[in-house]
């Protein structure tokens, strides 16, 4: 009968897979003969391996049944054959969550993991502490610190592993074995060893002092385990970087004296902390870059592969010294392995000088299709930073970039591609033309709708303003006739913002426009039609409002603005200005130096910071009637890091009130605090009107409480002012360990740092992309100009710095980017002054002494260039 | 068990192998019981109390029958999971302190339950009780035990009770002796 079965299971499994077409229902029936006796370990071990493989193939087991077929394997336990029982252990650990009553093998493992089977020691240590829950844990306490100090090196390290779990769920009971561990600290096998400083470590990490008393008794006393040096270096880096003490200090001598360990492991790790970190001096950095040199030439792959790795990542900040081991990379372009190759080639770009870009740039496209999409994508990002350093050399890296784009490729791979080039011709008005062709040629062909889209968007930007605009119509109407309705749509916008610009290609744009209104999509047809009909009017205040500068709303607050004016339909039209504006995109702001990077925003649209506040002020009815919430200002502290109460506040602005958010957070866990509320004293005529207290204030639970200002209606130029805080709360002592609080408190406050609200909290950042456009359409009725000398200030980019983190306000056309060796700049600033109205200035600076500035302010309300104006001077 | 199973045992072939639960109260002495059957060699220094269940296996010296033996856990909360293993029980150890006169009602419910149980109600298995714990001076009488728990009502099982001392190890013998006739009974 038993021959019978065993054939019938063996057929079944032929094949590639022999557990590929299980059924959970007829394992689980199999699973009966687990009840038989005498047990036949060889059938219940195939049918125990096909359990555990359904679990993780992610099949779902009911509680009764995962319990059933539980119970059933806890009678294999009568089984002394060895395999068998190893299996039991794993199906333990992995029904351990899904099935009920786990603790019934409790005692079976303890017996296991007592007895004189070495084999089976480990694994029910292993196995018993995944069953065992805090409660249980105090019944095997007694032979878990047996087992961590036993002499056997596996069932040693299994206790420590099963410990340091367990540090999760019951902190204070493991804490009790440290004396254990301490000893199995001072073992003689290197797994131990690391194993208990990792159990060590994690029951310290909360208490730096304990973590840095530890660290100098293990780096006097020495190890025997590389393993745990690795974990000794990266517990002292960690502790440097938080104490962010000198480089002096013992913990790093301990590193530095890791760098002539002879396991190559510690001295790899020791290196790689070094060179990771922040401020380090040249002198400091020599032996571990030299190190990482030495393991260039080492004939392993791995150490070859993670010495140019860490010299690929830290090329940028230390680019002298990673210059140091040029030599060594170049003899790494040829490597066999051809990651390796790659990450030397891209070091070399960033640290190269501008004469070897060209070889490189030929050795790399030698072999560019060899290597995966994310080595190509590594390779983007590290001409796309190249390209910044050499300008010049732009016409290199865009034919290079223009083959790239002709290869296959992930979508991945081609958005860095398509974002590099676009960097590149923001940074280099130069090479705009070329890189404008490559990118109309990519769109041709191109099966990503994102970067269609987003091309097209660029080309209507910057087509326009060309020499020769004409070119790009071809380019872009044939997207028209060819595509799916989104890049319909987006190539009608770029339509007309050619039409818009250009007056001599309008009559032609308009006979496209019209054929366009017979698309089959709403959405294009719909465009056309708009579009179509502002460019007849031919006006360019019109254009500039619908054409180039879209709608500065954010899109969930229009949402939400005309939902609440269908449901309360007035008789005065919507409004506009109270919606509350869109706060700007990051993208705007690139950092210097991975532009790539900053395309990985989220695609969606993602309800933005301040559509939050907007919900959660909404939710208090002391706020309600103030309007749209028009800016929230980024949190402020008002107090140090490390102090008993921790506050922070968020500044919103309405149309004539400030709401201040002080977000709380109590950190004495022998406190409750109630009814806590920051009381304000304004320096300016603002008037203090009501507090909301936060009712509670448990340990380490923020909470916010809110003050609500009126600002001074009589003086509209009022805008900013000083206001000293004070926290004032009932304290309620309590027991630190229940949070149960005394029957009685007492008043109690604290001194807050002051807060000031300043003129960048009254406007909002609104980019322009067309700012001349917009300059027109405002109009010069409230224009205003003024002169101004910033004698403390030196260089231009200081004063472009300055003026926009005080007026808080948008630059626009990349005007914020001061070129090289210039005497004179423009910087445009757009922007909405509380209350809806748009706000522009027009800031000519100049260099002589000190920085002249000529600011010009435009906008539709007198008040707002008053108050700029008055700001500034 | 299968037929070729069975012959083999006439045959006197196979080592016969019998299931026996051990069930009783926390602190009854289940655990002390079996570990003073088992051979010395193999015997714990420490008893401590069960959580859940171990499984024991021991011979008898003078048969062949071999014993493996299900030790449950007596603690209130683990005794629902009895049931689990009543089905492949071929016979019951059920092991009282006999000293413990306050918690002889308990273990008179629990025999109740037990035997109200689907899983053994209709099964002819032999029971055998154990008064343990008689060196306690106000240990009561196997008689009284028996009386207690009101064995003389248990019609259509075989049931045996003998007094021991499981620490000493008296009157186990006696005890699996009568286990062994029984099974063998049962067999053949």
């Amino acid at each position: 009968m038993i021959k019978k079965f065993d054939k019938k299971d063996e057929e079944s499994g032929s094949g590639s897979n022999p557990f590929q077409h299980l059924e959970k229902s007829a394992v689980l029936q199999e699973a009966r003969i687990f009840n038989e006796t005498p047990i036949n370990p060889r059938r219940c071990l195939h049918i125990l391996t096909k359990i555990i493989y359904l679990l993780n193939q992610g099949e779902h087991f009911g509680t009764t049944e995962a319990t059933e077929a539980f119970f059933a394997m806890t009678r294999l336990f009568q089984s002394n054959d060895q395999t068998l029982r190893r299996m039991c252990y794993l199906t333990i650990k992995e029904m351990a969550n899904i099935s009920e009553d786990v603790i019934i093998v409790t005692s079976s493992l303890t017996k296991d993991m007592t007895g004189k089977e070495d084999v089976y020691r480990g694994p029910a240590i292993r196995a018993l502490c995944r069953i065992t829950d805090t409660t249980m844990l105090q019944g095997i306490e007694r032979y878990m610190k047996q087992a961590i100090v036993d002499k056997v090196p596996s069932v040693s390290s299994s206790a420590l592993v099963s410990s340091l779990h367990m540090v999760k769920m019951s902190y204070d009971v493991v804490k009790r074995w440290v004396n254990e561990a301490q000893e199995a600290a001072s073992s003689d096998n290197i797994m131990v060893q690391y194993h208990a400083l990792g159990l060590l470590y994690h029951l310290r990490k909360n208490d730096r002092l304990a973590v840095s008393k530890m660290l100098n008794k293990f780096t006097k006393s020495g190890l025997k385990s590389p393993f745990a040096y690795c974990m000794l270096i990266r517990i002292a880096s960690k502790l440097l970087e938080e104490s962010e003490g000198g480089h002096d200090s013992p913990l790093f001598d301990f590193i530095e004296s890791c760098l002539r360990n002879k396991h190559e492991m510690v001295v790899y790790e020791a290196a790689s902390a070094i060179v990771h970190m922040p401020n380090c001096t040249a002198r400091e950095l020599a032996p571990a870059v030299s190190v990482l040199q030495l393991f260039c030439s080492s004939p392993k792959a791995a150490l070859r592969y993670a010495a140019v790795r860490t010299l690929n990542k830290v090329a940028m900040k230390h680019p002298s010294a990673v210059t140091a081991c040029n030599l060594d990379l170049e003899n790494l372009i040829t490597d066999s392995n051809r990651s390796i190759a790659t990450l030397a080639i891209t070091t070399l770009l960033k640290t190269g000088s501008e004469s070897s870009v060209d070889r490189l740039m030929k050795q790399i496209s030698s072999f560019v299709s060899e290597i995966s999409d994310e080595f190509k994508v590594v390779v983007v990002q590290a001409i796309s930073a190249l390209c910044q350093k050499y300008p010049r050399k732009h016409s290199v890296m865009m034919n290079f970039l223009s083959n790239m784009l002709r290869d296959d490729g992930g979508f991945d791979y081609k958005r860095a591609i398509v974002d590099c080039i676009i960097s590149i011709i923001e940074e280099n008005p130069e090479s705009k033309e070329t890189g404008l062709a490559h990118l109309c040629e990519f769109i041709e062909d191109c099966e990503h709708t994102v970067l269609a889209t987003k091309i097209l968007h660029l080309l209507g930007k910057e087509g326009p303003r060309t020499p020769s605009p004409s070119k790009y119509i071809r380019f872009i109407f044939n997207r028209v006739v060819l595509e799916s309705e989104a890049v319909r749509a987006a190539a009608v916008s770029a339509l007309a913002k050619f039409g818009a610009q250009n007056d001599d290609l309008l009559p032609s744009v308009l006979v496209l426009m019209h054929r366009c209104m017979m698309d089959s999509d709403d959405e294009v047809r719909d465009r056309a039609t708009f579009y179509m009909n502002v460019l007849q009017q031919k006006q360019k205040a019109l254009n500039a409002a619908y054409i180039f500068n879209g709608l500065s709303v954010s899109v969930p607050g229009l949402e939400k603005s005309l939902h609440q004016y269908t449901l309360d339909p007035a008789e005065k039209p919507f409004d506009m200005k109270s919606v509350p504006l869109a706060t700007q995109p990051i993208t705007e702001q690139k950092t210097e130096i991975a532009p790539v990077a900053t395309s990985k925003l989220p695609e969606k649209m993602a309800p933005s910071r301040q559509d939050i506040y907007q919900e959660q002020l909404s939710g208090i009815p002391e706020f309600q009637g103030l309007g749209p919430l028009f800016k929230s200002s980024d949190p402020v502290q008002l107090t140090e890091a490390e102090t008993e109460y921790v506050v922070r506040c968020v500044k919103h602005t309405f149309a004539g009130h400030l709401v201040f958010q002080f977000d709380c957070t109590n950190t004495l866990n022998d406190q409750l605090l109630q009814r806590v509320m920051v009381q304000m004293e304004p320096s300016e005529a603002y008037e203090v009107m009501r507090y909301v207290p936060a009712a509670n204030l448990p340990y380490s639970q923020p909470g916010s409480c809110y003050t609500l200002v009126r600002l001074p209606e009589d003086d509209p130029t009022a805008v900013s002012c000083t206001f000293s805080c004070t926290m004032k709360y009932l304290v309620r002592d309590c027991d630190p360990n229940t949070g149960e609080p005394d029957d009685d408190g007492y008043d109690d406050e604290y001194v807050l740092e002051d807060l000031e609200v300043t003129v960048a909290d009254h406007i909002q950042k609104v980019l322009k992309p067309n700012f001349g456009a917009a300059w027109e359409e405002v109009g010069d009725d409230f224009e205003k100009e003024e002169t101004f000398a910033l004698s403390s200030v030196r260089t231009l980019d200081e004063a472009v710095n300055n003026i926009i983190s005080f007026l808080g306000m948008q630059p626009c056309e990349r005007s914020d980017k001061v070129p090289e060796n210039k005497n004179s700049h423009v910087l445009f600033l757009g922007g909405v002054f509380r209350g809806g109205h748009d706000v522009l200035v027009r800031a000519r600076l100049a260099l002589a002494d000190g920085v002249t500035m000529q600011v010009t302010v435009r906008s539709t309300d007198e008040n707002a260039v008053d108050v700029i104006l008055a700001s500034v001077g | 068990m299968g037929l070729f199973d069975k012959l083999a045992g006439w045959l006197g072939l196979k080592k016969k192998e019998v299931n026996v639960l051990c069930l009783g109260l926390d602190n009854s002495g289940k655990t002390t019981i079996i570990n003073q059957l088992k051979p010395s060699n193999a015997q714990a220094q420490d008893i401590v109390p069960t959580i859940g269940f171990s499984i024991e296996k021991f011979k008898t010296s003078r048969d062949s029958l071999s014993f493996t033996v299900f030790d449950m856990s007596g603690q209130g909360r683990y005794r629902n999971l009895w049931e689990h293993y009543y089905k492949e029980g071929q016979a019951i150890i059920f092991v009282i302190d006999s000293s413990d006169k306050l918690r002889m009602v308990v273990a008179k419910e629990e025999l109740d339950t037990l035997f109200s149980h689907p899983d053994i109600k209709h099964r002819r298995i032999p029971i055998l009780f154990f008064a343990n714990k008689m060196d306690l001076k106000e240990a009561l009488s196997s008689v009284k035990v028996s009386q207690l728990l009101c064995l003389e009502n248990i019609k259509d099982k075989p049931w045996h009770i003998c007094a021991s001392n499981a620490i000493k190890g008296e009157g186990l013998q006696e005890g699996v002796d009568w286990l062994q006739d029984q099974i063998r009974t049962m067999r053949t």
